[in-house]
């Protein structure tokens, strides 16, 4: 009888604080999950017409050559940024490590500092200096005697700008992650490396690279994913020009869903690439999950 | 003296020290350009510092109202927070704490799971719709709201609260305490350092939100910095001067915050996954 009733006070205690957090979540989340799946059988225009339309949207967007081109547009970017993303990092947090290197906290904390920025002022701010005209990058190339490039209108180089935009804001972060990474590693296996006389670059490709694969592919996963989505960096630096050439995937579902009022439209892609993203998200857990069965 | 010098390598410093200053470059360039003469933005030779330094770029935004895009970040980041933290606390302290004595509450936790399954980013067309109906629509509480939730949050307290032994709780309840005030006088003073590491986080994440305050906050009086800077982006010309003068303005709490509060900020992100 006592049992009982003390169960049911902690029932309602839990479920008093669970309450707040899972209702704006399903609030918030959950209910415009399901609604983008009803949205996309409908041609609603976000006011007044909603129609059910069958798999109509599903159809247009498999035949819509501007989705297509976007999705390539961004694998193209995500496959081009991310070596630098994933060695760049880890580059710099073994030299941030080493022990020959002095002011390591003061060196950790300048290259932290533009992971604070958000990601539009990271674009505003990498825009600034390679700006075509009285760009900094700009004048630098005029000095050494060479053409200034057009960083606006060729595809390609703003394509580059925005990629370095995104990686230099995300470098420190990286760059923490894999020093963790590092620090785990026992300091028992460098001495060990060390009195046998391997050499640094030896040691960190023996030791320090094949035990920091966990962190290699975190750094890994997390970089995909915030490159397949990248979006408020380019609002700073292109919104999208020359032309669509620089539209990434979720800039395409909002300039379709609002700018063009097709939320119909617009939620078929969005369903389409929130699948998308699940899977890859449900890939990183399982290969997580099994390279820690493995080691 | 001698072990130091035989333990550091200064061409490896220096070498770190020139990488660390390239990383803060492009920031330096733009804070230094935000007082540079609008002659001397526009011109060559560039130089790294103005010959008549102004504050005429700051004086345009101010005189466009821009202390109330401050106002509106500060409110979106302060009351953000503050939900945020009342609520993943309560909510990770109570998936840890009953997780042994209730049944659902690992799927209560699985549900919170889907959320890190699907970027939000695909979520804005129906979520605007839903803050739309809620009559949230161009209210600051719809872009709030939306965004209080953080799983990374309850995580943390979940994880946090988990490390501590039961033993507390049953004697707190022995004791004849109820329910709420073990939570309030037993276990919330014990996880101080949770409470200040996403305090930070929360307050930085919110800060710099964009994509749903771009969305839904349509009049300018209810703009946050972050929409204020697109605005000042445009369509057609970028709007240097207003543009480059408010991103120096949007930097400063959070660099402030992060000189003070480092240790707390790199701790969360090693103790794992918090994400930037």
């Amino acid at each position: 009888m006592r049992i009982k009733h003390s169960s049911l006070k902690h029932t309602k205690a839990f479920w008093l604080f669970v309450t707040p957090s899972l209702a704006l979540f399903t609030i918030f989340f959950l209910v415009p999950f399901v609604l983008s799946i009803f949205f996309s059988f409908t041609d609603y225009d976000g006011w007044k017409t909603m129609n059910f339309v069958g798999l109509n949207n599903y159809k247009a967007v498999l035949k819509d050559s501007y989705f297509w081109d976007a999705i390539g547009r961004t694998l193209v970017y995500t496959v081009f940024s991310l070596p630098f993303r994933v060695f760049l990092p880890l580059i710099i947090a073994v030299f941030a490590c080493s022990r020959k290197v002095a002011m390591k906290g003061f060196i950790r904390t300048l290259i932290y500092i533009p992971v604070l920025l958000s990601s539009l002022v990271v674009g505003v701010t990498i825009n600034w200096m390679f700006s075509t005209e009285y760009g900094l990058v700009n004048y630098i190339i005029q000095s050494l005697g060479f053409q200034p490039l057009d960083w606006a209108l060729n595809s390609k180089l703003a394509t580059f700008v925005i990629s370095f935009a995104s990686n230099w804001s995300s470098l420190g972060f990286n760059m923490i992650l894999y020093i963790g990474g590092i620090k785990s590693i026992s300091g028992e296996m460098y001495e060990a490396a060390e009195i046998d006389g391997s050499s640094p670059l030896q040691t960190f490709l023996r030791i320090t690279l094949p035990l920091l694969a966990p962190t290699t592919f975190l750094v890994f996963f997390l970089s995909s994913i915030n490159l397949l989505k990248e979006y408020a960096v380019v609002q700073g630096i292109t919104q999208g020009g020359p032309g669509v050439r620089t539209v990434f995937i979720i800039q395409y579902i909002i300039t379709s869903g609002f700018s063009q009022m097709q939320y119909g439209y617009g939620s078929a892609i969005s369903f389409i690439i929130a699948i998308f993203f699940a899977i890859i998200a449900f890939l990183q857990f399982k290969l997580s999950n099994k390279g820690g069965e493995n080691v | 003296m001698k072990t130091l010098r035989q333990r550091y390598s200064v061409p490896l410093t220096i070498m770190m020290l020139v990488v660390a200053f390239l990383c803060v470059f492009p920031i330096i360039w733009l804070i230094l350009s935000s007082f540079k003469q609008p002659n001397e933005l526009f011109s060559y030779p560039l130089h790294l510092f103005s010959a008549d330094p102004t504050l005429v770029h700051y004086q345009n935004i101010l005189d466009d109202g821009f202390m109330r895009y401050v106002y509106n970040s500060f409110f979106l980041a302060i009351v953000g927070t503050l939900i945020t933290l009342a609520i993943s606390s309560l909510c990770g302290y109570a998936l840890a704490i009953y997780r042994n004595e209730l049944k659902y509450v690992n799927f209560v936790f699985g549900i919170f799971l889907l959320g890190t399954l699907i970027p939000g980013e695909t979520l804005t067309i129906p979520q605007v719709s839903v803050i739309s109906a809620l009559g949230l629509y161009n209210n600051i509480f719809g872009v709030i709201l939306p965004v209080v939730t953080s799983t990374t949050g309850i995580f943390l307290f979940r994880q946090s609260y988990m490390s501590l032994p039961s033993s507390f709780v049953e004697a707190a309840r022995i004791d004849g305490a109820n329910e709420a005030k073990i939570f309030t006088r037993v276990m919330m003073p014990l996880q101080t350092s949770s409470f200040v590491t996403l305090t930070i986080f929360s307050f930085m994440w919110r800060w710099n939100d964009y994509l749903l305050p771009m969305l839904v906050l349509s009049d300018q009086d209810n703009f946050t910095i972050q929409v204020a800077i697109r605005n000042y982006i445009g369509t057609t010309r970028i709007d240097w001067s207003s543009v480059i003068s408010s991103s120096v303005v949007s930097m400063i709490p959070v660099i402030i915050i992060f000189v003070i509060l480092q240790k707390y900020i790199i701790g969360g992100i090693s103790a794992g996954g918090v994400k930037a």
